[in-house]
């Protein structure tokens, strides 16, 4: 403890390292608002730049753009209706329909708080517990990863929007499109057609730009004559005021709580993160079908939960020295440049060294926030106000160039747009687009734990006998089945009651 | 008027040659990376192109291709213009998928500019696995076949194949299992839920001087520098070579003398003592060698790997 408070008070007094931090927030601030541009690949291209600077100086700089870049998906997905990072991909729904209700300044300032108290709640989770839950996270293997996501399909099951079967047929196609490419068990291409193109699979972005961006524009192209209203006209005010913000404080705490620890389990990732915070928070909302018309709580719960995952992810790589994702592999790389290699040795032998790494996160949060909310909510407001056919364009624009970013292909190109056809048609026809989202992301892995767990214990019944994935099978059912009972015990006491009646 | 415009035009032409003269034949490179921006193809080609641009004048852009296990990349690299301008790095598994996938990229279809450096597979053991010498793993391996549970790449990548030649060399079997990367393998191991893993050692290094997992042999003709305690297979009376390794390539066909230009310049970087101490010290192993004998080493590595995918049944694309 005393070591992170000499580490902050070194770097705050070195004004170099202070910049380093602040221009890395701004280069991730930049990066990750444009869609398709990741956390990953912001920091893969800065990369080089650190090779000439200090250990502690290049940390500073690389999670400067990792926070910031995290918190920066928010901004398309609420101002524009496009999920930049996969992390993002839940912000959309209720972000995008508050701004179109006039309130975009407001989601912003939810987005940026939620954010800003995930990232510190995730930051104290590392510095307070790393070993701990590292050790608790170790645990996790093929078995428990097949549980979770089961667990997450339950709940987005129940959380879809309107009609129940419809959610399920958009969560059952999802699936079906994560299934395109090489099988990650066997290495097997499948529907793929004869075509080399396909065997890379449907990336989840270009897959997300288009159903959520894409066919956003093309409903509000559609509208422009009439009323203009699929995107959000001015920007409201900024500030909710403090009681509306405070009323989301358990939603916050319980998002960030997900989000650190999905974070430091490796390879779950944001995405699954946020699917949890969001369903997690519908499910136990009193007014669930408010979700998606633009309510603060399906806002801060994804917001607080992808920051909060940063936190998370340096548990594994600073504690393990497993990176829990491509961005802590980016930045085990730049550890490894610099002759440390991150693992319990480093842990034990360097605390001032960890001391550091814990102490820039702290300061690249801190930037975020001031940087954000001083320039960012105003200057990216600014570009609602550009009329609206010149902003329709450009968001369509940067729906395509988003789509080819992600991998530099054209394929992908084509893929957004075949999806933003799919897309505007699902809305038409009131088919959510969410569960296919989520059935893209999470199949996958379901899949492939599911069939590594028989490859290992070549057993159905390993699920029942591991207390983890035990009990997130029970609580799966209980969310799938739960509502079922409940009603049917409902009518059988109202039966048996009447049926007591006299006649 | 007219001659106004053609000495306007000659101009602008003379300055565009001008300002491509004092540079690398001609303007800016691009250099292809198969796998995703963050893991070590993509750290080694950012490492090397910093370099590289800075010896031959001029910017290089590093863009990742990634999908298809790696097959995207290299089919980026291979259908590009062969003016040497474009140029990327090769690993075993695209070697393997030569003969493992449809519509794969052949060899021949690329011109191999220099060899980077191996990454010899290594077998390891999670710490509360009984086998404490290579002897114990292959006599237990013998003993009950596909019993042991290794992780490794899925068919076709590298440790996968590393995996392979492990039992086809010593006659044994044991059960592989797949996960998409070295990372996700290392935490299995770590976890238990793998026994033994065939990763490259850097992966392995930091968790084997710390107690929780044991090298137990190096899969190469040297010890690694990394870990010069742990005796090579060889060296415990086990014929096992295998791993991966990096080299450098471009598209077939491109002119000899840019391809001289590239070859020496990238021989040079690779040589130095700057970008070794760079490159040693995040784990990898560099072994600079020219266009012809890169070549030969690839070659080798054909050689010996075509046969065993054919034992274990991957070969759908015979030669």
């Amino acid at each position: 403890m005393s070591a992170l408070l000499d580490s902050l008070g070194l770097l705050l007094m070195d004004p170099w390292a202070l910049f380093l931090c602040l221009s890395g927030v701004v280069v991730g601030l930049i990066f990750g608002a444009l869609p398709g541009v990741s956390s990953t690949m912001s920091l893969a291209v800065m990369l080089p730049l650190t090779f000439g600077m200090s250990t502690g100086n290049a940390m500073m700089f690389m999670l400067g753009i990792f926070f910031s870049s995290v918190y920066a998906g928010s901004v398309s997905a609420i101002l524009l209706n496009i999920p930049g990072t996969p992390g993002a991909m839940v912000t959309v729904l209720d972000g995008n329909a508050m701004a179109r209700k006039g309130r975009a300044g407001e989601a912003m300032t939810y987005a940026l708080i939620a954010s800003l108290f995930g990232g510190v709640l995730g930051w104290i989770i590392l510095v307070t517990t790393a070993p701990v839950i590292a050790a608790y996270a170790l645990k996790f293997a093929s078995p428990e990863y097949a549980a979770v996501v089961f667990f997450g399909l339950a709940l987005v099951a129940y959380a879809s929007s309107g009609d129940t079967l419809r959610g399920l047929l958009a969560g059952a196609l999802g699936l079906l499109l994560g299934v395109v490419g090489r099988d990650a068990i066997t290495d097997v291409p499948r529907f793929t057609f004869g075509t080399a193109e396909l065997q890379g699979g449907l990336d989840i972005i270009p897959l997300a730009i288009g159903v959520f961006g894409i066919a956003e524009a093309l409903t509000a192209v559609e509208t422009i004559p009439k009323t203009a209203a699929a995107l959000p006209a001015r920007m409201g005010r900024l500030f909710p005021g403090r009681r509306a913000l405070l009323a989301e404080t358990p939603t916050a705490v319980r998002g960030s709580a997900i989000g650190a620890f999905v974070g430091a389990i490796p390879a779950a990732g944001s995405a699954v993160a946020v699917a949890l915070a969001y369903a997690l928070e519908k499910r136990i909302s009193r007014t669930p079908e408010a979700f998606g018309t633009g309510v603060p709580r399906g806002i801060v719960a994804p917001e607080s939960a992808n920051n909060a995952c940063v936190g998370g992810a340096l548990i594994p790589m600073m504690t393990l020295g497993i990176p829990g994702d491509s961005i802590t592999a980016v930045l085990i790389g730049v550890l490894l440049l610099h002759g440390l290699r991150p693992g319990p040795g480093l842990y034990e032998s360097q605390p001032e060294f960890v001391a550091t790494v814990y102490a820039a996160l702290l300061f690249a949060i801190v930037f975020t926030g001031l940087v954000a909310g001083t320039f960012g909510l105003r200057g990216f407001n600014r570009v609602l106000l550009l009329p609206r056919r010149i902003l329709l364009t450009g968001i369509l624009l940067l729906c395509l160039m988003g789509a080819f970013s992600v991998r530099n292909s054209i394929y992908d190109v084509w893929v957004a747009i075949a999806a933003g056809g799919a897309g505007y048609a699902m809305s038409r026809m009131g088919v959510p687009v969410l569960p296919l989202a989520f059935g893209v992301v999470l199949g996958p892995i379901l899949e492939e734990n599911l069939r590594r767990t028989l490859m290992i214990h070549k057993d159905w019944t390993v699920f029942l006998e591991r207390p983890i994935s035990l009990t997130l099978i029970l609580i799966s059912f209980a969310v799938l089945l739960g509502p079922l009972i409940w009603q049917a015990a409902r009518s059988f006491v109202q039966r048996g009651s009447e049926g007591g009646k006299p006649r | 008027m007219r001659l106004k415009s053609i000495a306007a035009a000659l101009a602008l032409a003379g300055a565009a040659t001008f300002a491509h003269a004092d540079s690398f034949p001609g303007g800016p490179i691009t250099w292809v990376v198969n796998w995703p921006a963050g893991g070590g193809q993509d750290t080694t080609s950012r490492l090397v192109a910093e370099m590289l641009s800075e010896k031959l004048g001029v910017a290089i852009a590093v863009k990742n291709y990634s999908g298809a296990g790696g097959l995207t990349g290299m089919r980026e690299l291979a259908s590009a213009d062969p003016d040497g301008h474009t140029i990327g790095m090769l690993g075993a598994s695209s070697i393997i998928q030569q003969y493992t996938t449809d519509e794969p990229v052949m060899l021949d279809e690329l011109a191999v500019l220099s060899f980077f450096g191996p990454d010899p597979g290594a077998l390891t053991v999670a710490g509360g696995t009984p086998y404490e010498s290579l002897d114990d793993y292959v006599m237990a391996a013998k003993e009950s076949p596909s019993e042991i549970i290794n992780g490794n790449d899925p068919p076709g990548g590298a440790s996968y194949i590393s995996a392979s030649i492990l039992e086809s060399s010593l006659g044994l079997e044991i059960n592989k299992v797949p996960y998409s990367g070295y990372a996700p393998t290392v935490t299995a191991l770590l976890g238990g839920e793998v026994e033994s893993a065939t990763v490259p050692v850097p992966q392995v290094l930091e968790h084997h001087a710390n107690g929780d997992v044991r090298i137990l042999g190096v899969m190469a003709g040297q010890r690694h520098f990394l870990a010069p305690d742990i005796p090579t297979f060889m060296e415990q009376g086990y014929d096992v070579v295998a791993g991966d390794f990096r080299a450098v390539v471009g598209p077939a066909g491109i002119p000899e003398d840019v391809a001289a230009i590239l070859s020496e310049a990238l021989v040079a970087v690779l040589s130095s003592p700057e970008f070794n101490a760079k490159a040693n010290a995040a784990g990898y192993m560099i072994e600079p060698l020219g266009a012809a004998e890169a070549k030969m080493r690839i070659m080798q590595f054909d050689e010996q790997v075509y046969p065993v995918l054919e034992q274990a049944g991957l070969v759908t694309n015979p030669r």
